[in-house]
């Protein structure tokens, strides 16, 4: 299929050429081969992530016709590997275009990962005798991995201006086996199932839209539309935690259902007097699912019936947008900008009511509205100095959402560039966030009722907040040849209502990176970035049944406060040179690059004198590796341009990426101490170190 | 008195017209010297010119149809009469020069163009951004761009490149995504120029999967996928902006173990390890938090 495909497209662009064959050719491109030995040691798949490195050779294709009216592209990379892409594209200049694609992209995630299952890779996953054996020698080897193949093609016709009409069509298909995992027991608190899910998904998105443009007017008119078919809508296993009926009844897990989405839009631009533009976005859309629902689920012991409203769930989401932005420049120093939005979204899906013995569920259906308006000026200053203060209002009032079921953030903001110098530009900013959204107490049924916690409540993603944002940055360009460049970026949040939940976060970013050609024979380049991150949480645990809710009761030993403090320190560096040892003949190119996080969680009981349970102190519960990576490169070059036409280049590259994480660290597949849990070692040690060997050979033309 | 005010109120308004209003131009549309007297002193600059698309004379209002270097440049007869020098009255595109103007001299031929309709919403625009920035006009390559992508967007966006380096990323410095298959560059309506009404919107172009709708939502993910991942890079696992189980329980603190301490003590290594801490945490038990068709409290408590 791939192939006629491909062929069909080759034919239809060379017969476009035929009326171009009495103008004047131009026939470039290059033609590579490269032979790769690579030696890897520890988790393949995640050097190869995204990634398909092998022994092999890869070809690499890249050639441009052109006349001087038509033109004709056409490129591919690793011909035959996991990484192919394919590209061809053409046209009249002026008049039309064409583009046909063809892309495939691995995502590895862990290979030889082991599961009690027989059948991984379908939609039935089971094993012969219950309990299933803990002997993992015995359990089924299977890699996680997808493969995206993405095919598709488009049209644009410009050829009638000020009118122009663009086609564009893609198919994207996902294959492979992903980890999911459900609670084994009836949830709160039993054991768990790392399950080995099949992803059979396809996605076909065509979009198509007209236009129009000619000053002072431009007009399109869009339509998109995208599928999604899942061959898998339910996954059925045999579950460890129900072994009394798992034999015959399986356990079922629920999927990604197919969907449909539409989207009709329309966009506009009109020049007005005084330098003047009006612009307008209006777009209407929906998003659809159906499924048959299941009026029974597994419990330990039996299969457990339900009584459902409605036996199919039609679920509709439509989203309505509207765009309206003036921009204007009426005298040369002043540009403003004043916008407002609003976007919605309405969801129409069924409600359905769930009769499970005496208690019953009605799903709430979320939906929220978005207004966000706000202006913009930029004042240009005498000496170089650019002004820009700006103020945007969002406010966000959402349904089904109870906590905080409205926000309003007021956003202040201003920037300053500097640039008076030929040698250097130089910026500062400050942007201040103030969130506000009235809270709304939970509906609480007696003393006891677990929902007491929520009064201390304030979900960080609706929040009450106030965010600094300062930021400078500095170019230069002191003498030819070299640029600096500084960058720096400290970001406070502080959720000023929360009391339970996250209460701060702080960011320090800085960047440095230069570039450097000294003479015509070396040039040396680096950069260095550096992170740093704090998130600050208070909680509180509490058992079933207590009336202590108040944070600010003293502490039980069953109720009390806790914090943890997390930390992450980034550190990545570069550094490279390219020798021009013959010019235009002979170069070496050297890089060195370093990655290096380092994550810490610090954990505090706020149990004032009540001793921590089980031989745990203030100290020996924190976690120092909460996620520890780093990633060591280092490769080599050297490229001979034998003639014009033919160059040759061998080269080494030598990866390292440890990984020391302690969710991690001492993995079990198997653990019986923790309600029986059953995993699979999906990114159970994601270290590598690689040793890669490769030499090109390139004929351009 | 009357003489006074009226001073006082039109000379601050003259002066500020003086001003605000753009220069004249130094010089007319004459004094053009035509290509080859540019050639005579520039002829690496013409050489890379004429590879270039700009020097096709199939197209239509291409600069190969019109004044060639001055359709850009300006005219060059002041120039030529003063002996040349860099930036001797006439317009080199220095970095110091004003990115409206510079950006002038390529909308004047691209400005009527789709890609460019919405350029005064871009915030390239706003923060000084001018084409010069991104493309050059002396080049044989597609698009004339200086660098591939991501490498001419991190120029600038320095902190992207440091969340791109992050051990969970896209597949960005793979090249198998571009900047620009998520962000307009050249302006539109999506904050931070994304292709999309929203976030989600965004999102949902790859992850169709994530669509639903589901008969159980879980609301912070249907309002913004942002409210728990990153975009462009993190060091935990999936694009989380902060680790599973914390950032779970950030929201969910509640009876029996919602809210309660996991720590070093129930890692695998831990002398209690616990499926609340170890592998996925939470999302060991409660996977379907992107929403769910399960029925009953399998449903409402995202665990199938």
């Amino acid at each position: 299929m791939r192939s006629k495909i491909l062929i069909f497209v080759m034919i239809f662009s060379l017969a476009i050429f035929c009326s171009a064959f009495a103008q004047e050719r131009i026939l470039k491109g290059e033609i590579s081969a490269t032979g790769v030995a690579p030696k890897i040691e520890g988790e393949k798949a995640k050097f190869n992530e995204y990634r398909d490195i092998r022994d092999g050779v890869y070809v690499g294709v890249d050639t441009r016709y052109e006349t001087e009216r038509y033109y004709l592209d056409f490129k591919a990379e690793d011909i035959g590997y996991k990484t192919q892409k394919y590209g061809l594209s053409g046209g009249k200049w002026g008049s039309f275009k064409y583009n046909f694609d063809y892309d495939e992209i691995p995502h590895n995630y862990t290979y030889d990962a082991k599961s009690i299952y027989s059948g991984v890779g379908g939609a039935n996953l089971t094993y012969p005798t219950s309990p299933p054996s803990t002997n993992i020698s015995t359990w089924t080897t299977f890699d996680y991995s997808i493969q995206r193949t993405t095919y598709g093609g488009g049209f644009k016709l410009e050829m009638l201006k000020p009118f122009y009409f663009d086609v564009a069509f893609s198919e994207e298909k996902r294959k492979g086996v992903y980890p999911f995992a459900a609670a084994g027991g009836t949830s709160p608190g039993q054991g768990a199932i790392e399950l080995p899910a099949p992803i059979d998904f396809t996605t076909d998105n065509l979009k198509i839209e007209a236009g129009y443009v000619k000053n002072p007017l431009s007009l399109s008119v869009g339509y998109f539309y995208s599928t999604f078919r899942n061959e898998n809508i339910y996954l059925n296993f045999r579950n460890p935690s129900s072994p009394t009926i798992s034999a015959t009844t399986p356990d079922i897990f629920t999927l990604p259902p197919n969907n449909t989405d539409y989207k009709l839009e329309f966009k506009g631009a009109v020049k007005l007097p005084l330098n003047s533009k009006f612009n307008v976005n209006l777009s209407t859309g929906s998003t659809q699912s159906s499924v048959n629902l299941l009026n029974s689920y597994v419990t330990p012991t039996a299969l457990r019936v339900v009584t459902l409203s409605d036996s199919a769930f039609d679920g509709k989401i439509d989203t309505q947008s509207y765009d309206f932005l003036l921009t204007s420049s009426p005298v040369y120093l002043l540009n403003g900008k004043a916008f407002y939005k609003y976007y919605n979204t309405n969801n129409k899906s069924d409600h359905i009511t769930t009769t499970d013995g005496t208690a019953t569920f009605t799903n709430h259906l979320f939906d929220y509205r978005k207004v966000k308006y706000g202006a913009e000026l930029g004042f240009k200053l005498p000496a170089g100095f650019y002004l820009t203060p700006a103020y945007t209002h969002v406010q966000i009032k959402r349904a089904a959402r109870e906590d905080i079921p409205q926000n309003d953030d007021d956003i202040y903001g201003i920037d300053l560039k500097w640039s008076g110098l030929e040698f250097m530009v130089a910026k500062v900013g400050y942007e201040r966030l103030q969130r506000r959204g009235d809270f709304h107490g939970p509906d609480i049924t007696g003393p006891t009722d677990s929902a007491n916690i929520e009064q201390y409540q304030r979900r960080y993603d609706v929040a009450p907040k106030d965010q600094d944002t300062y930021k400078a940055s500095v170019d230069l360009f002191p003498i030819e040849r070299l640029s600096v460049n500084l960058g720096y970026k400290y970001k406070e949040t502080n959720y000023k209502e929360t009391i339970l939940g996250f209460r701060s976060a702080k960011r320090n970013e800085f960047n440095v990176d230069a570039d450097y050609l000294i003479g015509k024979r070396v040039r040396l380049f680096g950069f260095f970035d550096y992170e740093y991150v704090k998130l600050d949480q208070f909680q509180r645990q509490i058992p079933y049944g207590t009336t202590l809710f108040n944070p600010a009761n003293l502490p039980t030993s069953t109720a009390y406060n806790w914090t943890v403090t997390q930390t992450e320190n980034n550190y990545a560096y570069g550094l490279g040179t390219d020798i021009y040892i013959l010019l235009e003949k002979l170069t070496l190119k050297l890089q060195h690059n370093n990655y290096k996080s380092d994550g810490y969680a610090d954990y505090t009981y706020l149990l004032n004198s009540i001793p921590l349970p089980g031989g745990r102190t203030q100290d020996n519960i924190d976690i120092p590796n909460w996620g520890k990576y780093e990633t060591r490169h280092f490769s080599a070059k050297l490229i001979y341009n034998a003639t014009k036409f033919l160059s040759f280049s061998v080269g080494y590259v030598y990866e390292k990426f440890i990984a020391d994480d302690a969710q991690y660290n001492g993995y079990l597949y198997y653990s019986p101490a923790a309600y029986a849990t059953y995993l699979t070692g999906a990114y159970r040690d994601l270290s590598y170190e690689a040793n890669i060997v490769f030499v090109t050979a390139a004929f351009r033309f | 008195m009357r003489k006074s005010l009226t001073f006082l109120v039109f000379f601050p308004i003259l002066l500020f017209l003086w001003i605000a209003l753009p220069p004249p131009e130094l010089k007319g549309s004459d004094g053009i010297v035509g290509v080859e007297i540019c050639k005579g002193c520039h002829e690496d600059h013409y050489n890379s010119y004429m590879k270039s698309i700009h020097a096709k004379k199939g197209i239509p209002n291409s600069p190969a149809n019109k004044d060639a270097c001055e359709s850009c440049h300006g005219p060059g007869a002041a120039h030529v009469e003063k002996g040349g020098g860099k930036g001797v009255d006439i317009f080199i595109f220095r970095k110091r020069d004003d990115a409206k103007s510079k950006s002038a001299k390529c909308l004047a031929c691209h400005g009527e163009t789709r890609d460019l309709s919405f350029w005064d919403l871009a915030k390239h625009k706003a923060v000084g951004v001018s084409c010069d920035n991104c493309h050059t006009v002396h080049s044989g390559s597609r698009k004339n761009l200086k660098a591939t992508q991501p490498d001419l967007c991190n120029n600038c966006h320095r902190s992207i490149r440091a969340q791109q380096n992050k051990q969970s990323h896209h597949p960005i410095r793979e090249g198998k995504l571009k900047c620009t298959d998520c962000h307009d560059h050249h302006g539109g309506f999506g904050q931070h120029m994304i292709k999309a009404d929203s976030v989600n919107e965004l999102c949902y172009k790859c992850h169709a999967d994530k669509r639903g709708p589901f008969m159980w939502p879980h609301p912070p993910v249907q309002e913004n996928c942002l409210s728990c991942h990153t975009a462009h890079g993190s060091n935990i696992l999936k694009l989380l902006v902060s680790r599973v189980p914390q950032l779970c329980q950030a929201c969910h603190d509640w009876t029996r173990h919602p809210g309660t301490i996991v720590t070093r003590f129930e890692t695998f290594r831990g002398a209690s390890p616990s499926n609340r801490m170890f592998a996925h945490a939470c999302l060991n038990c409660h996977y379907t938090i992107h929403g769910t068709n399960a029925p009953s409290t399998r449903g409402k408590y995202h665990v199938r």
